[in-house]
């Protein structure tokens, strides 16, 4: 009886210990579209942060707004200041007036543009 | 009086040198890696929002790829990569600059073309020499640009802990893809 406990304990805790190792090695990425967005505002602003040389807003979710100014596949630039990707590719007029939730993934020197990843347009 | 000319000059010089510039740019450029091991986990990632210029009146080139954009399948390789390796929040950046050594845009044509490149590349705030062949294509005004390289993480200042190394390669093969438009 006392062997049986035994037996079950320990088969519970292997189980539940490679249930949680296998949780955290194959965690989920992050999913930019439900996070809350730390910043909210102008294709203008948020460039002129970085330009600035303030980096914070680095690999944080945020929410855009601008003019398109360029579509080139799955790529949008918007005011020619934010370049927004996107997981498949964009049809949009250019001119239109756009919000875009997406991951921050840096300031591109370049071209002066500050860039997103998984982009998502929300109305 | 003289300085109004001198003005002048440099105005027209630099009007001559915006017509003679033939730029190629992209912002969405694709950089590959892998430094799979046999056998293990694949180590492989992509960044598909690379910038590049090209000057075609030149030859000189440049490209910067944002760390943070290199996607893997296993998010945790990701924050490792991002956190551990490459220390992404301090060094944001990758830079390519450098030349084709050879350019001619007189043999640049529909059929894929092979040129030396020579320049920099900078990963991890360390600059090393990079040369490497080029392949360029000309299809109407836009320029088909690959290529594709070994670099070894030691040589950036690249440390990786003996417990994962056997699991990462020592040579990191990195392949780049642009399609570059007439600017």
């Amino acid at each position: 009886m006392k062997k049986k406990t035994v037996f079950l304990v320990v088969t519970l805790v292997l189980v539940v210990g490679a249930y949680v190792g296998y949780k955290y090695l194959y965690k989920d990425h992050r999913n930019i579209a439900e996070e809350t967005a730390v910043f909210n505002g102008s294709a203008e602003e948020i460039q002129g942060q970085f330009a600035s040389g303030q980096e914070e807003l680095l690999n944080q979710t945020v929410i855009v707004t601008g003019s398109v100014s360029q579509v080139e596949g799955t790529s949008i630039t918007l005011d020619d200041k934010v370049q927004c990707v996107f997981a498949e590719t964009m049809e949009v007029a250019i001119g239109t007036e756009i919000k875009v939730k997406g991951r921050c993934i840096g300031y591109d020197d370049l071209f002066e543009i500050v860039k997103l990843d998984q982009s998502q347009l929300i109305n | 009086m003289k300085n109004n000319i001198t003005y002048l000059i440099v105005l027209l010089l630099l009007c001559v040198g915006q017509v003679n510039a033939q730029k190629y740019a992209t912002k969405s450029g694709v950089i590959d890696f892998e430094a799979s091991v046999p056998s293990f986990e694949e180590v492989k990632a992509k960044n598909s929002s690379v910038s590049a210029i090209l000057n075609t009146a030149t030859g000189e080139f440049a490209s910067l790829a944002l760390i943070q954009g290199f996607r893997f399948k296993v998010a945790l390789m990701e924050e490792h990569f991002n956190e551990n390796y490459m220390e992404s929040a301090q060094y944001p950046k990758a830079i390519v600059k450098g030349s084709i050594t050879d350019f001619d845009a007189g043999r640049l044509s529909d059929t894929t073309t092979e040129f030396n490149f020579k320049g920099t590349i900078a990963i991890h705030g360390v600059t090393q020499p990079l040369e490497t062949k080029v392949n360029l294509t000309k299809l109407g005004d836009q320029m088909e640009m690959s290529t594709s390289f070994i670099l070894k993480p030691g040589d950036f200042d690249i440390k990786i802990p003996s417990i994962v190394s056997n699991k990462i390669a020592d040579e990191v093969t990195v392949t780049a893809m642009y399609t570059l438009s007439q600017k």
